[in-house]
Protein backbone atom coordinates (compact mmCIF):
# COMPACT_ATOMS: atom_id res chain seq x y z
CA UNK A 1 0.00 0.00 0.00
CA UNK A 2 0.96 3.59 -0.41
CA UNK A 3 -0.43 6.87 0.58
CA UNK A 4 -0.73 9.98 -1.98
CA UNK A 5 1.40 12.36 -0.78
CA UNK A 6 -0.26 15.26 -2.65
CA UNK A 7 -4.13 14.08 -0.92
CA UNK A 8 -2.55 12.99 2.63
CA UNK A 9 -3.37 15.85 5.44
CA UNK A 10 -1.05 14.28 8.01
CA UNK A 11 -3.88 13.70 10.71
CA UNK A 12 -2.25 10.07 11.78
CA UNK A 13 -5.54 8.47 12.30
CA UNK A 14 -4.39 6.12 10.19
CA UNK A 15 -1.17 5.33 11.61
CA UNK A 16 -1.86 2.78 15.13
CA UNK A 17 -3.97 0.16 12.57
CA UNK A 18 -1.13 -0.85 11.16
CA UNK A 19 -0.68 -4.32 12.71
CA UNK A 20 3.26 -4.15 11.72
CA UNK A 21 3.40 -0.22 12.67
CA UNK A 22 5.06 0.24 8.89
CA UNK A 23 2.96 3.45 8.60
CA UNK A 24 5.10 6.76 9.64
CA UNK A 25 4.48 10.19 10.41
CA UNK A 26 6.71 12.95 8.07
CA UNK A 27 6.54 16.87 9.02
CA UNK A 28 3.27 16.95 7.24
CA UNK A 29 1.99 14.06 5.90
CA UNK A 30 2.31 10.22 6.83
CA UNK A 31 3.56 7.29 4.41
CA UNK A 32 4.40 3.74 4.32
CA UNK A 33 7.22 2.24 4.83
CA UNK A 34 7.44 0.37 1.83
CA UNK A 35 9.63 -2.87 3.14
CA UNK A 36 7.83 -3.44 6.33
CA UNK A 37 4.56 -3.06 4.71
CA UNK A 38 2.95 -7.00 4.81
CA UNK A 39 0.07 -6.16 2.15
CA UNK A 40 -2.44 -7.07 4.94
CA UNK A 41 -5.12 -4.26 3.76
CA UNK A 42 -6.46 -3.26 6.87
CA UNK A 43 -5.24 0.94 6.64
CA UNK A 44 -7.34 0.53 2.89
CA UNK A 45 -10.44 -1.55 4.14
CA UNK A 46 -10.97 -0.53 8.04
CA UNK A 47 -9.25 3.30 8.58
CA UNK A 48 -11.37 5.22 6.92
CA UNK A 49 -8.76 7.78 5.54
CA UNK A 50 -11.20 10.97 5.66
CA UNK A 51 -9.32 11.96 2.33
CA UNK A 52 -9.05 9.11 0.67
CA UNK A 53 -5.42 8.83 0.21
CA UNK A 54 -4.46 5.05 0.93
CA UNK A 55 -4.24 2.88 -2.48
CA UNK A 56 -2.87 -0.21 -3.63
CA UNK A 57 -0.29 0.72 -6.45
CA UNK A 58 0.09 -1.28 -9.61
CA UNK A 59 3.37 -3.36 -8.38
CA UNK A 60 2.06 -4.21 -5.21
CA UNK A 61 0.52 -7.51 -7.17
CA UNK A 62 4.18 -7.50 -8.88
CA UNK A 63 6.34 -10.83 -8.22
CA UNK A 64 7.67 -11.09 -6.02
CA UNK A 65 5.63 -8.67 -3.75
CA UNK A 66 2.51 -10.51 -4.83
CA UNK A 67 3.30 -12.83 -2.02
CA UNK A 68 2.85 -10.58 0.82
CA UNK A 69 -1.02 -9.99 0.03
CA UNK A 70 -1.42 -13.80 -0.04
CA UNK A 71 0.15 -14.32 3.23
CA UNK A 72 -1.07 -11.43 4.64
CA UNK A 73 -4.85 -10.66 3.76
CA UNK A 74 -7.34 -13.33 4.38
CA UNK A 75 -9.63 -12.02 1.58
CA UNK A 76 -7.19 -12.61 -1.10
CA UNK A 77 -7.52 -16.47 -2.58
CA UNK A 78 -3.61 -18.17 -3.49
CA UNK A 79 -3.96 -19.54 -6.83
CA UNK A 80 -2.19 -23.08 -5.75
CA UNK A 81 -4.67 -23.87 -3.19
CA UNK A 82 -7.61 -22.35 -4.50
CA UNK A 83 -8.84 -21.23 -0.49
CA UNK A 84 -8.28 -18.32 0.70
CA UNK A 85 -6.10 -18.90 3.79
CA UNK A 86 -2.37 -19.36 4.40
CA UNK A 87 -2.46 -23.19 5.15
CA UNK A 88 -4.76 -26.18 4.13
CA UNK A 89 -8.06 -26.70 5.73
CA UNK A 90 -6.10 -28.40 8.08
CA UNK A 91 -8.08 -30.11 10.68
CA UNK A 92 -11.63 -28.02 9.61
CA UNK A 93 -12.34 -30.81 6.87
CA UNK A 94 -10.29 -33.96 8.41
CA UNK A 95 -13.32 -35.64 9.02
CA UNK A 96 -14.43 -35.99 5.30
CA UNK A 97 -10.41 -35.66 3.52
CA UNK A 98 -8.05 -37.84 6.13
CA UNK A 99 -5.91 -35.48 5.73
CA UNK A 100 -4.36 -36.74 8.55
CA UNK A 101 -4.92 -40.30 9.12
CA UNK A 102 -4.51 -42.81 12.10
CA UNK A 103 -0.89 -43.85 12.78
CA UNK A 104 0.13 -39.91 11.86
CA UNK A 105 0.47 -36.62 13.47
CA UNK A 106 0.13 -33.37 11.40
CA UNK A 107 2.35 -30.59 12.46
CA UNK A 108 1.63 -26.71 11.65
CA UNK A 109 4.51 -24.08 12.67
CA UNK A 110 3.02 -20.44 11.96
CA UNK A 111 5.82 -18.10 11.55
CA UNK A 112 4.98 -14.52 12.49
CA UNK A 113 2.14 -15.59 14.69
CA UNK A 114 1.17 -14.23 16.99
CA UNK A 115 1.37 -10.54 15.56
CA UNK A 116 4.87 -10.23 14.48
CA UNK A 117 4.84 -10.81 10.90
CA UNK A 118 8.20 -12.65 9.34
CA UNK A 119 10.49 -12.22 6.11
CA UNK A 120 10.09 -15.37 4.05
CA UNK A 121 13.30 -17.00 4.75
CA UNK A 122 13.52 -16.63 8.13
CA UNK A 123 11.82 -20.42 8.16
CA UNK A 124 14.18 -21.49 6.49
CA UNK A 125 15.90 -22.02 10.09
CA UNK A 126 13.26 -24.93 10.56
CA UNK A 127 12.67 -25.72 6.85
CA UNK A 128 16.50 -26.92 6.31
CA UNK A 129 16.56 -28.75 9.30
CA UNK A 130 13.34 -31.00 9.05
CA UNK A 131 14.49 -31.49 5.35
CA UNK A 132 17.62 -33.31 7.09
CA UNK A 133 15.50 -35.20 9.00
CA UNK A 134 13.11 -36.61 5.87
CA UNK A 135 10.47 -34.44 6.44
CA UNK A 136 7.95 -33.92 3.28
CA UNK A 137 6.36 -30.54 3.78
CA UNK A 138 2.99 -30.37 2.29
CA UNK A 139 2.44 -30.15 -1.24
CA UNK A 140 -0.91 -27.78 -1.06
CA UNK A 141 0.28 -24.90 0.97
CA UNK A 142 1.43 -22.32 -0.68
CA UNK A 143 4.59 -21.75 1.82
CA UNK A 144 6.48 -25.39 -0.19
CA UNK A 145 5.19 -23.41 -3.08
CA UNK A 146 7.77 -20.81 -2.44
CA UNK A 147 10.46 -23.53 -2.21
CA UNK A 148 13.39 -23.90 -4.38
CA UNK A 149 13.31 -27.54 -3.85
CA UNK A 150 10.78 -29.08 -1.28
CA UNK A 151 13.68 -31.82 -0.43
CA UNK A 152 15.72 -29.33 1.02
CA UNK A 153 13.42 -26.69 2.56
CA UNK A 154 15.16 -23.69 1.02
CA UNK A 155 13.20 -20.85 0.05
CA UNK A 156 13.19 -19.43 -3.52
CA UNK A 157 15.55 -16.66 -3.67
CA UNK A 158 13.56 -14.19 -5.02
CA UNK A 159 10.97 -14.15 -2.54
CA UNK A 160 13.42 -14.68 0.87
CA UNK A 161 12.54 -11.25 2.26
CA UNK A 162 9.19 -10.66 1.48
CA UNK A 163 7.62 -9.37 4.50
CA UNK A 164 4.10 -11.37 5.49
CA UNK A 165 2.06 -11.75 8.84
CA UNK A 166 2.69 -15.14 8.77
CA UNK A 167 3.34 -18.18 7.22
CA UNK A 168 2.79 -22.06 8.11
CA UNK A 169 5.37 -24.94 7.78
CA UNK A 170 3.10 -27.57 7.66
CA UNK A 171 3.75 -31.98 7.31
CA UNK A 172 3.02 -34.99 8.74
CA UNK A 173 5.13 -37.25 10.90
CA UNK A 174 4.48 -40.89 11.39
CA UNK A 175 3.45 -41.06 15.19
CA UNK A 176 6.80 -43.53 16.24
CA UNK A 177 8.80 -40.05 14.84
CA UNK A 178 6.96 -37.80 17.54
CA UNK A 179 9.30 -37.59 20.31
CA UNK A 180 12.74 -37.18 17.35
CA UNK A 181 10.69 -34.66 15.16
CA UNK A 182 9.33 -32.55 17.83
CA UNK A 183 13.24 -32.92 19.83
CA UNK A 184 14.42 -31.03 16.59
CA UNK A 185 11.69 -27.82 16.36
CA UNK A 186 12.83 -27.49 20.30
CA UNK A 187 16.51 -27.59 19.63
CA UNK A 188 16.26 -25.80 16.41
CA UNK A 189 13.52 -22.56 17.72
CA UNK A 190 16.63 -21.07 19.48
CA UNK A 191 18.27 -20.04 16.70
CA UNK A 192 14.93 -19.17 15.05
CA UNK A 193 15.40 -15.00 14.06
CA UNK A 194 11.62 -15.02 14.19
CA UNK A 195 8.67 -16.35 16.53
CA UNK A 196 6.25 -19.47 15.47
CA UNK A 197 2.94 -20.74 16.92
CA UNK A 198 3.35 -24.45 16.83
CA UNK A 199 0.10 -26.85 16.13
CA UNK A 200 0.13 -30.36 16.22
CA UNK A 201 -2.93 -32.16 14.45
CA UNK A 202 -4.21 -35.53 16.18
CA UNK A 203 -6.81 -38.15 15.14
CA UNK A 204 -8.69 -39.52 18.76
CA UNK A 205 -8.15 -42.95 19.30
CA UNK A 206 -11.18 -45.18 18.75
CA UNK A 207 -11.57 -45.09 22.75
CA UNK A 208 -11.94 -41.50 22.38
CA UNK A 209 -8.59 -40.79 24.10
CA UNK A 210 -5.08 -38.37 23.07
CA UNK A 211 -2.11 -40.51 24.12
CA UNK A 212 -0.32 -37.88 22.09
CA UNK A 213 -0.71 -35.44 25.05
CA UNK A 214 0.97 -37.76 27.73
CA UNK A 215 3.93 -38.08 25.40
CA UNK A 216 4.38 -34.42 24.66
CA UNK A 217 4.78 -34.03 28.29
CA UNK A 218 7.02 -36.34 28.55
CA UNK A 219 9.18 -34.50 26.49
CA UNK A 220 8.51 -31.00 28.21
CA UNK A 221 5.56 -30.06 25.87
CA UNK A 222 2.49 -29.31 27.37
CA UNK A 223 -0.71 -28.50 25.15
CA UNK A 224 -2.82 -25.41 25.99
CA UNK A 225 -6.02 -26.51 27.65
CA UNK A 226 -7.52 -24.70 24.45
CA UNK A 227 -7.63 -26.22 21.37
CA UNK A 228 -9.58 -27.12 18.63
CA UNK A 229 -11.71 -30.38 17.83
CA UNK A 230 -13.20 -31.66 14.38
CA UNK A 231 -16.04 -33.03 16.15
CA UNK A 232 -16.59 -35.54 13.36
CA UNK A 233 -20.17 -34.33 11.81
CA UNK A 234 -18.84 -34.30 8.13
CA UNK A 235 -19.97 -36.79 5.58
CA UNK A 236 -18.68 -38.76 3.83
CA UNK A 237 -17.11 -39.69 7.26
CA UNK A 238 -13.40 -41.24 6.61
CA UNK A 239 -12.55 -43.36 9.48
CA UNK A 240 -8.65 -44.04 7.77
CA UNK B 1 -5.41 -22.52 8.46
CA UNK B 2 -5.43 -22.37 12.17
CA UNK B 3 -6.98 -18.76 12.90
CA UNK B 4 -9.30 -20.14 15.67
CA UNK B 5 -6.20 -21.93 17.46
CA UNK B 6 -3.89 -20.11 19.59
CA UNK B 7 -5.63 -17.84 21.90
CA UNK B 8 -4.16 -16.79 24.73
CA UNK B 9 -5.07 -16.43 28.39
CA UNK B 10 -6.21 -17.10 31.75
CA UNK B 11 -8.78 -19.73 32.22
CA UNK B 12 -11.42 -17.13 33.60
CA UNK B 13 -11.64 -15.92 30.06
CA UNK B 14 -10.76 -18.24 28.15
CA UNK B 15 -13.89 -20.49 29.55
CA UNK B 16 -16.39 -18.25 27.97
CA UNK B 17 -14.78 -18.08 24.23
CA UNK B 18 -15.89 -20.49 22.01
CA UNK B 19 -15.40 -20.47 18.08
CA UNK B 20 -17.47 -22.73 15.75
CA UNK B 21 -16.31 -23.04 11.74
CA UNK B 22 -18.65 -24.70 9.79
CA UNK B 23 -16.86 -25.74 6.61
CA UNK B 24 -17.46 -27.33 2.89
CA UNK B 25 -14.84 -29.54 1.84
CA UNK B 26 -13.76 -28.51 -1.63
CA UNK B 27 -14.12 -31.33 -4.45
CA UNK B 28 -15.68 -33.56 -1.45
CA UNK B 29 -19.42 -32.55 -0.53
CA UNK B 30 -19.08 -28.44 -1.47
CA UNK B 31 -21.60 -29.28 -4.28
CA UNK B 32 -25.23 -28.76 -3.19
CA UNK B 33 -24.00 -27.65 -0.09
CA UNK B 34 -24.97 -24.06 -0.34
CA UNK B 35 -28.50 -25.17 0.62
CA UNK B 36 -27.30 -26.54 3.90
CA UNK B 37 -25.19 -24.14 4.93
CA UNK B 38 -27.84 -21.68 5.00
CA UNK B 39 -30.04 -23.40 7.09
CA UNK B 40 -26.79 -23.31 9.48
CA UNK B 41 -26.52 -19.79 9.09
CA UNK B 42 -29.65 -19.31 10.05
CA UNK B 43 -29.41 -21.66 13.03
CA UNK B 44 -26.42 -20.23 14.72
CA UNK B 45 -27.46 -16.82 13.93
CA UNK B 46 -30.74 -17.44 15.86
CA UNK B 47 -29.10 -18.83 19.17
CA UNK B 48 -27.12 -15.11 19.48
CA UNK B 49 -22.89 -15.63 18.45
CA UNK B 50 -20.83 -12.52 19.60
CA UNK B 51 -19.95 -12.35 16.31
CA UNK B 52 -20.65 -13.80 12.99
CA UNK B 53 -18.89 -12.95 9.28
CA UNK B 54 -16.61 -14.12 6.25
CA UNK B 55 -13.97 -13.56 4.36
CA UNK B 56 -16.11 -12.59 1.22
CA UNK B 57 -18.02 -9.67 2.99
CA UNK B 58 -16.72 -8.97 6.73
CA UNK B 59 -18.50 -9.41 9.74
CA UNK B 60 -21.57 -7.94 11.80
CA UNK B 61 -19.20 -5.48 13.59
CA UNK B 62 -18.30 -3.53 10.35
CA UNK B 63 -21.83 -3.40 9.48
CA UNK B 64 -22.73 -6.48 7.50
CA UNK B 65 -26.20 -8.04 7.83
CA UNK B 66 -26.96 -12.22 8.05
CA UNK B 67 -28.29 -11.89 4.73
CA UNK B 68 -25.15 -10.48 3.29
CA UNK B 69 -23.30 -13.10 4.50
CA UNK B 70 -25.64 -15.77 2.94
CA UNK B 71 -25.62 -13.97 -0.36
CA UNK B 72 -21.65 -13.84 -0.45
CA UNK B 73 -21.25 -17.83 0.52
CA UNK B 74 -18.88 -19.08 -2.67
CA UNK B 75 -18.79 -22.42 -4.11
CA UNK B 76 -17.41 -23.75 -1.19
CA UNK B 77 -19.43 -22.11 1.64
CA UNK B 78 -18.45 -21.69 5.22
CA UNK B 79 -20.03 -20.60 8.61
CA UNK B 80 -17.43 -18.63 11.19
CA UNK B 81 -18.65 -17.50 14.28
CA UNK B 82 -17.71 -17.05 18.22
CA UNK B 83 -20.18 -17.62 21.29
CA UNK B 84 -19.52 -15.34 24.26
CA UNK B 85 -21.07 -18.50 26.55
CA UNK B 86 -20.48 -22.67 26.68
CA UNK B 87 -24.38 -23.01 26.82
CA UNK B 88 -24.56 -21.06 23.14
CA UNK B 89 -21.53 -22.69 21.56
CA UNK B 90 -22.78 -26.23 22.60
CA UNK B 91 -26.93 -25.10 21.70
CA UNK B 92 -25.60 -24.48 18.30
CA UNK B 93 -23.39 -27.72 17.53
CA UNK B 94 -26.32 -29.32 18.61
CA UNK B 95 -28.41 -27.45 16.24
CA UNK B 96 -25.83 -28.44 13.10
CA UNK B 97 -26.28 -32.20 14.65
CA UNK B 98 -29.99 -32.20 14.03
CA UNK B 99 -30.18 -30.24 10.61
CA UNK B 100 -27.64 -33.28 9.75
CA UNK B 101 -25.92 -31.41 6.66
CA UNK B 102 -23.10 -33.25 6.20
CA UNK B 103 -20.81 -30.03 6.63
CA UNK B 104 -17.84 -30.41 9.19
CA UNK B 105 -17.82 -28.84 12.33
CA UNK B 106 -14.66 -27.39 14.24
CA UNK B 107 -15.14 -26.59 17.77
CA UNK B 108 -12.30 -24.59 19.18
CA UNK B 109 -12.36 -23.41 22.93
CA UNK B 110 -11.39 -25.70 26.40
CA UNK B 111 -10.62 -29.67 26.16
CA UNK B 112 -12.64 -30.59 28.98
CA UNK B 113 -15.34 -28.78 28.14
CA UNK B 114 -15.93 -29.73 24.48
CA UNK B 115 -15.08 -33.22 25.42
CA UNK B 116 -18.17 -33.37 27.86
CA UNK B 117 -20.50 -32.08 25.38
CA UNK B 118 -19.47 -34.60 22.89
CA UNK B 119 -20.24 -37.21 25.07
CA UNK B 120 -23.81 -35.65 26.34
CA UNK B 121 -24.62 -35.43 22.86
CA UNK B 122 -23.57 -38.78 21.35
CA UNK B 123 -20.65 -37.16 18.89
CA UNK B 124 -17.68 -39.15 18.83
CA UNK B 125 -14.93 -36.18 18.22
CA UNK B 126 -12.63 -37.05 14.94
CA UNK B 127 -9.32 -34.97 15.27
CA UNK B 128 -8.08 -32.41 17.22
CA UNK B 129 -5.65 -29.49 17.02
CA UNK B 130 -3.46 -28.71 20.00
CA UNK B 131 -1.72 -25.52 20.45
CA UNK B 132 1.71 -25.82 21.89
CA UNK B 133 2.56 -22.44 22.25
CA UNK B 134 5.09 -19.52 20.86
CA UNK B 135 8.35 -20.44 20.04
CA UNK B 136 11.51 -19.05 19.03
CA UNK B 137 12.42 -15.43 19.26
CA UNK B 138 10.05 -14.69 22.10
CA UNK B 139 11.20 -11.38 23.15
CA UNK B 140 9.60 -9.86 20.04
CA UNK B 141 6.06 -10.52 21.91
CA UNK B 142 4.10 -7.49 23.57
CA UNK B 143 2.75 -8.01 27.02
CA UNK B 144 0.44 -10.84 27.67
CA UNK B 145 -2.06 -8.12 28.14
CA UNK B 146 -1.99 -6.78 24.79
CA UNK B 147 -1.58 -10.76 23.78
CA UNK B 148 -5.20 -11.87 24.86
CA UNK B 149 -6.73 -9.46 22.46
CA UNK B 150 -4.01 -9.92 19.44
CA UNK B 151 -4.42 -13.89 19.53
CA UNK B 152 -7.93 -13.67 19.12
CA UNK B 153 -7.67 -12.50 15.42
CA UNK B 154 -5.57 -15.51 14.31
CA UNK B 155 -5.11 -13.72 11.04
CA UNK B 156 -3.29 -11.33 12.63
CA UNK B 157 -5.32 -8.30 11.83
CA UNK B 158 -5.81 -6.83 14.59
CA UNK B 159 -2.76 -5.48 15.95
CA UNK B 160 -0.43 -4.75 18.36
CA UNK B 161 0.19 -0.86 17.97
CA UNK B 162 -3.51 -0.62 18.02
CA UNK B 163 -4.00 -2.48 21.05
CA UNK B 164 -1.46 -0.97 22.78
CA UNK B 165 -3.08 2.10 21.98
CA UNK B 166 -6.49 1.71 22.90
CA UNK B 167 -5.26 0.09 26.52
CA UNK B 168 -3.85 3.18 27.32
CA UNK B 169 -6.59 5.25 26.44
CA UNK B 170 -8.96 3.13 28.44
CA UNK B 171 -6.54 2.94 31.42
CA UNK B 172 -6.69 7.21 31.47
CA UNK B 173 -10.60 7.29 30.81
CA UNK B 174 -10.43 8.86 27.61
CA UNK B 175 -12.22 5.35 25.87
CA UNK B 176 -14.70 2.92 26.92
CA UNK B 177 -14.32 -0.56 27.09
CA UNK B 178 -17.07 -0.71 24.75
CA UNK B 179 -16.22 1.53 22.27
CA UNK B 180 -12.74 0.59 22.80
CA UNK B 181 -13.93 -3.45 21.81
CA UNK B 182 -15.90 -1.53 18.71
CA UNK B 183 -12.62 0.14 17.68
CA UNK B 184 -10.38 -3.15 17.55
CA UNK B 185 -13.52 -5.39 17.30
CA UNK B 186 -14.26 -4.70 13.05
CA UNK B 187 -10.68 -5.50 12.03
CA UNK B 188 -11.45 -8.89 12.35
CA UNK B 189 -12.73 -9.76 8.49
CA UNK B 190 -14.48 -13.31 9.52
CA UNK B 191 -16.03 -13.24 12.58
CA UNK B 192 -14.17 -15.02 15.32
CA UNK B 193 -12.77 -11.98 17.03
CA UNK B 194 -15.08 -12.26 20.97
CA UNK B 195 -16.52 -9.10 21.47
CA UNK B 196 -17.80 -9.80 25.00
CA UNK B 197 -14.69 -11.37 26.18
CA UNK B 198 -12.65 -8.23 24.57
CA UNK B 199 -14.88 -5.80 26.38
CA UNK B 200 -13.81 -8.00 29.86
CA UNK B 201 -10.54 -7.50 29.23
CA UNK B 202 -10.95 -3.77 28.53
CA UNK B 203 -12.64 -3.61 31.44
CA UNK B 204 -9.99 -4.40 33.65
CA UNK B 205 -8.03 -1.80 32.36
CA UNK B 206 -10.99 0.67 32.75
CA UNK B 207 -10.01 3.39 35.87
CA UNK B 208 -12.12 1.69 39.30
CA UNK B 209 -15.15 4.18 39.56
Amino acid sequence: MRIRQDLCIGCGQCLPYCPMGAIERGKHTSHINWDECVECGICIRQTKCPVNAIYEPPETMEWPRSVRKVFSDPTSKHENTGVRGRGTEEVKTNDVTARFKRGFFGIALEFGRPGVGTRLGDVEVITKALAEEGIRFEAANPLTFLMEDALTGIIKTDVRNEKVLSAIVEFVIPQEDLEEICTKIYDTAGKAKCIFSWALISRFEPDGTLPVVERLERIGIKPSNNMKVNVGLGRPLKEE
Amino acid sequence: MTHSLHRRGTDEYLKNDFTLLVTAASGINHIGSRDGMIKVLEAVWEIGPTNIGSNERGTILSGVTVDQIREGFTKVPRVRCNFATKKKAFAAVKKIKELDTGMSVTLSGPLEATLEMCKEYGIKPHSINLSLDVWGKKDKLPSEEVLELVTMCGHGLVGRPLIEETIEKVKQGKLSPQKATVIIGHLCVCGIYNTERAEKLFEKCAPKK
